[in-house]
């Protein structure tokens, strides 16, 4: 889990060579609660930081995840749709999409884990 | 922020703690949908101590209250309780509430924790008006907000006469008390005197989840130590997250959704609650329908929220009021307030994430009979 960076609006992003994978982190499964839907944004998309990757949404509430890269998707995972208890369950393999870098420097801008885990607990306090 | 006398033990219990309505409040403990699986199948308890009592009592009280209400109160067994509006002058809504009768033009109104300090506003001036609109009739009326002297808990669930039955003793009813609880009908009270405390606890069989249950209106010094007995009996605690869908999976409206300053009780999808064969301050709501609820359920992943469009014919006829995942059906369930012309239709489209998607339109409660 060292390996992993994290944004401010809680994807974790795991990279390998020019790819990104990014998921919903720990922290933000938990505020949420038992999720119940769960859908990427399909392959083939191309988006800018910041922009709507996917959307997971709890008994009680709905939220987006955003891009932590801008890049193309590559790759969606459907299985969370079917299973978004999955996300629960395991939120480091129950991953989103996958993306293609279009400036790997935008890597810079997100947190380790040291970072990101202060950031989650001055905003659980 | 205020905390109810439980506060420590949802604490203790590792609850997640919200704001609700400027208290300190449960959101949920275990996790809403184990909760939710809990009251429909077995037995709840929910800290519902935020609610508000208001005492209303003295010469003419009963007639007053009919005035101010959507329905009558006098006339009714002593230990039967109503369910009315409280509805502003022009017809909008006040709050909604509940009526106990605790003896002879004496009366205690439960209202919602966010309302309780503009009902009693409220509550008040409507008096003057009353008393300055029938002059002839004698009134001498006591209003006082009794809400710090009680906790409450709901124990709710298909399990909770048994559960109820079996903790009595524990909670000082006698053995004739205890036949009394068997055969209390739905909508009714019983007073049960505890040892050492001026106020008597007020049983009812009431309740927001749609199953059968018991609220406890408790003498706050005692709340802690009965909540513990009914967790000690292996009673799940519920949180206010729970409550909301169990709630709306019942068909139950919430004051600030179904119902509000700007949607009277008619509109609200509640007239059976109202009387119009009576006189009733607000009764000018009967010329202000201008929209009317439908209840929704999804017919593919799709869960509606608040606020949500929905479209029929090609065009929006509303907004979602309370949407939610219903546990319970595995589908997504709303209501909305829609154009009074609205034609009848089986479907409509409920606008999720830009796209429109279809829901049928069913009659309440989406979940029991």
């Amino acid at each position: 889990m060292e390996e992993l960076k994290f944004s401010k609006t809680h994807e974790w992003v795991k990279v390998e060579g020019d790819r990104v994978t990014v998921g919903l982190t720990d922290f933000a499964q938990k505020e949420l609660g038992d999720i119940v839907y769960a859908e990427p944004e399909p392959v083939g998309t191309y988006v800018e930081v910041e922009e709507i990757i996917g959307t997971v949404e709890s008994v009680k509430a709905a939220s987006d995840l955003f891009a932590p890269v801008s890049g193309e998707i590559v790759e969606a995972n459907e299985e969370i749709g079917d299973e978004p208890e999955m996300i629960n369950q395991a939120p480091w393999d129950a991953w989103f999409v996958k993306i293609r870098m279009a400036d790997p420097s935008e890597l810079d801008a997100l947190l380790d884990k040291d970072a990101y885990d202060a950031f989650c607990e001055e905003e659980g306090a | 922020m205020k905390k109810t006398p439980l506060y420590d033990r949802h604490v203790a219990l590792g609850a997640r703690m919200v704001d609700y309505a400027g208290w300190n409040m449960p959101v949920q403990y275990a996790g809403i949908k184990e909760e939710i699986a809990a009251v429909r199948n077995e037995t709840g308890i929910f800290d519902v101590s935020h609610m508000g009592e208001i005492r209303v009592s003295g010469q003419g009280a009963g007639e007053f209250l009919n005035w101010l209400l959507t329905r009558r109160v006098t006339g009714k067994k002593p230990d039967q309780i109503t369910y009315a509006i409280l509805s502003a002058a022009d017809g909008g809504t006040v709050d909604d509430l509940l009526v106990y009768t605790m003896g002879e033009e004496d009366y205690i109104l439960v209202v919602n924790a966010a309302n309780k300090d503009k009902d009693l506003v409220h509550i008040r001036e409507s008096l003057d008006s009353y008393q300055a609109a029938f002059k002839d009739r004698l009134s001498a009326i006591v209003i006082v907000d009794e809400s710090d002297l009680y906790g409450q808990v709901a124990v709710q669930g298909p399990g909770s006469l048994d559960c109820m039955l079996e903790v009595a003793g524990r909670l000082g009813l006698d053995k004739g008390q205890q036949e009394e609880l068997k055969g209390l009908k739905r909508f009714h009270e019983m007073i049960v005197e505890l040892e050492g405390e001026d106020r008597s606890m007020i049983i009812s069989r009431t309740g927001y989840t749609g199953e059968n249950g018991y609220e406890l209106y408790i003498p706050a010094s005692k709340t802690a130590t009965f909540w513990d007995i009914f967790i000690g009996a292996g009673v799940e605690p519920c949180g206010l997250g729970a409550r909301d869908t169990l709630r709306l999976e019942a068909g139950m409206p919430l004051y600030g959704h179904e119902m509000s300053p700007d949607i009277n009780a008619l509109e609200g999808g509640m007239s059976f609650f109202v009387d119009l064969d009576h006189e009733f301050q607000g009764m000018v709501m009967k010329d202000k329908v201008t929209r009317r609820q439908l209840a929704l359920v999804s017919e593919t992943k799709s869960i509606p929220r608040e606020g949500y469009e929905v479209h029929s014919g090609g065009k929006q006829i509303g907004l979602i009021t309370s949407g939610t995942f219903s546990p319970t059906l595995d589908k997504g369930i709303a209501f909305a307030l829609v154009d009074l012309d609205t034609p009848e239709v089986e479907e409509v489209e409920v606008l999720v994430r830009k796209k429109l998607q279809p829901f049928t339109v069913v009659r309440p409660p989406f979940v029991g009979k």
